[in-house]
């Protein structure tokens, strides 16, 4: 029973987590595109080499971004790649 | 001639606002001139002696320059019609060689002399040489100008870096975001501004990835366009200010800084005892108790930098117990020491090496500020010191430090600017 419990919380931890992500990633998108950005570019950078200088400080993108670790939004990323095919 | 005067003892409290990055700044108003159709108007620039002369040195060559408020330009680069760039301000700064970079990729020819700077070591640009006739230019120096040509144009192509180098891989980046094919550059540097330049050259239209990573890969343009672009907060002013605070036993908030940037420095203060509290783009650092010593290697980044060992030196020369220091980056980076021992320091190098036992306190003296980063260890040297310290030779650093004295007396420091009739001591 306890089991069947924990399982349920850490599911719905993820789904909130996922949303946050995809959240704060949208707004990062935008906030690049909006500054001339090529949004892509600079967010796979960010997360190639870890450097907030990719990420623009406008609208506070880049402490939303520093919000997130590298290897959830690379997660997040390809869970939805994967999901979609 | 001038000199700071500094009366010691004093703690630094309250807030500072960190400066727009000088390593980035003085690549990025190169950069500008690559815009083949409007202007790049560029903000968040520190106001420091080498901006203003590279502003001079590209409106040398026929680029227009208008200032903006206070920390903003725009640079039109139409009226630019010489690939030469050999007038007396290119040779006092190391920066303008990213000229040759630039030069190259907008004319395929460029003719600049060689670059001056601060004498911390042989400083070679072989690296940047090996770059530009990998992508196919011919490279002659001769009577002190180095003369690139790409009679046929530069073509993409790989380039492994022997060394890390700052200077090489963003040359490399300028001469390449217009070469046709694709360049890749291995073992880059991924100093925050080298990542900075590349953020500026793609929002003109380049296409380069992989800034921030030991691969830099750069795929040709035909068309490059002016922007607008904030530069990145100097993660050395910021160090500066971090170390000044520590060793003052103050409590000194920083703003506009990139807290990622200064890892290295954090967890070294944390390291000798000083608390370190991180916001988003703010830094606070206090420090109510001794610190003790510890050992410190330089390194490319993201390893500690070389341009903040000088000023920890200071921190660490009264800090309890022993400490060494190696520099692995420049060979002739300890010529404050002299100065600091001067002060009282006890510190011995040998080699690379300089191996520091802490002492009680530092007492004023007249010292020498013999490059830039060595005049911002000496100013950190005045403000904990017991008494008065003259510094001389400070043209090293109003080279990098926008309005240190302001933004020390902000804090509390005890510290002006003073004019003396002697005659400007020459480093060699």
């Amino acid at each position: 029973m306890t089991e069947r419990h924990e399982g349920t919380m850490q599911y719905k931890f993820d789904m909130e987590n996922n949303e946050k992500i995809k959240e704060i990633l949208r707004e990062v998108y935008e906030a690049l595109k909006e500054k001339g950005y090529n949004p892509i570019n600079q967010i796979v950078g960010y997360i190639l080499s870890g450097d907030p200088t990719y990420i623009t400080s406008y609208k506070n993108a880049r402490a939303k971004i520093r919000k997130l670790e590298r290897d959830e939004i690379l997660e997040e990323l390809l869970m939805s790649f994967i999901e979609e095919k | 001639m001038e000199k700071l005067l500094i009366e010691g003892g004093k703690r630094l409290f309250g807030n500072v606002v960190i400066s727009g990055a000088k390593n980035a700044a003085v690549a990025i108003l190169p950069a500008a001139i690559l815009s083949d159709e409007g202007i790049c108007k560029i903000d968040n620039l520190p106001q420091i002696e080498d901006i203003y002369c590279l502003e001079k040195m590209l409106a040398e060559i026929g680029a227009s320059i208008k200032k903006e408020g206070k920390d903003c330009i725009i640079i039109d680069p139409s009226g630019i019609k010489s690939h030469i760039a050999t007038g007396e301000e290119v040779r006092k700064m190391r920066a303008s060689y990213y000229l040759i970079g630039a030069l190259l990729s907008k004319y395929g020819k460029a003719e600049v002399v060689f670059p001056g700077g601060c004498p911390i070591g042989v400083r070679p640009i072989d690296q940047h040489i090996k770059g530009f006739e990998a992508l196919g230019a011919k490279v002659l120096i001769e009577h002190g100008i180095i003369k690139v040509y790409a009679e046929e144009g530069l073509k993409g192509s790989s380039i492994y870096l022997d060394v890390v180098s700052v200077g090489a891989t963003i040359n490399i980046m300028l001469a390449a975001c217009k070469a046709k094919g694709t360049t890749i550059i291995e073992n880059a540097a991924k100093e925050p501004h080298v990542v900075d330049v590349a953020n500026f050259l793609n929002a003109m239209g380049a296409n380069i990835k992989g800034a921030g990573t030991d691969v830099i890969k750069v795929t040709g343009v035909e068309h490059l366009k002016g922007c607008e672009y904030s530069v990145v907060p100097d993660q050395i002013e910021a160090g500066t200010y971090m170390i000044a605070a520590a060793a003052t036993k103050g409590d000194v908030t920083l703003i506009n800084v990139i807290p990622k940037h200064l890892e290295s420095i954090t967890a070294k203060l944390i390291e000798m005892g000083v608390d370190i509290e991180e916001g988003e783009d703010t830094i606070r650092v206090s420090c109510k108790d001794k610190t003790h010593g510890v050992n410190v290697k330089t390194l490319p980044y993201p390893g500690f930098p070389t341009d903040l060992q000088q000023p920890l030196s200071v921190l660490l020369s009264i800090s309890e117990g022993r400490s060494i220091i190696t520099e692995n980056i420049w060979e002739a980076r300890f010529k404050h020491v002299d100065e600091l021992k001067r002060m009282g320091a006890n510190i011995k190098v040998e080699g690379k090496i300089a191996l520091i036992e802490g002492v009680e306190k530092l007492s004023g003296a007249d010292v020498v500020a013999t490059d830039l980063r060595a005049g911002a260890a000496m100013v950190i040297a005045g403000l904990v010191a017991e008494g008065y310290t003259t510094i001389s030779s400070i043209r090293h650093i109003d080279r990098g430090y926008e309005n240190i004295e302001d933004k020390l007396r902000g804090l509390g420091a005890e510290i002006k600017r003073i004019k003396t009739d002697e005659r400007e001591f020459e480093c060699d």
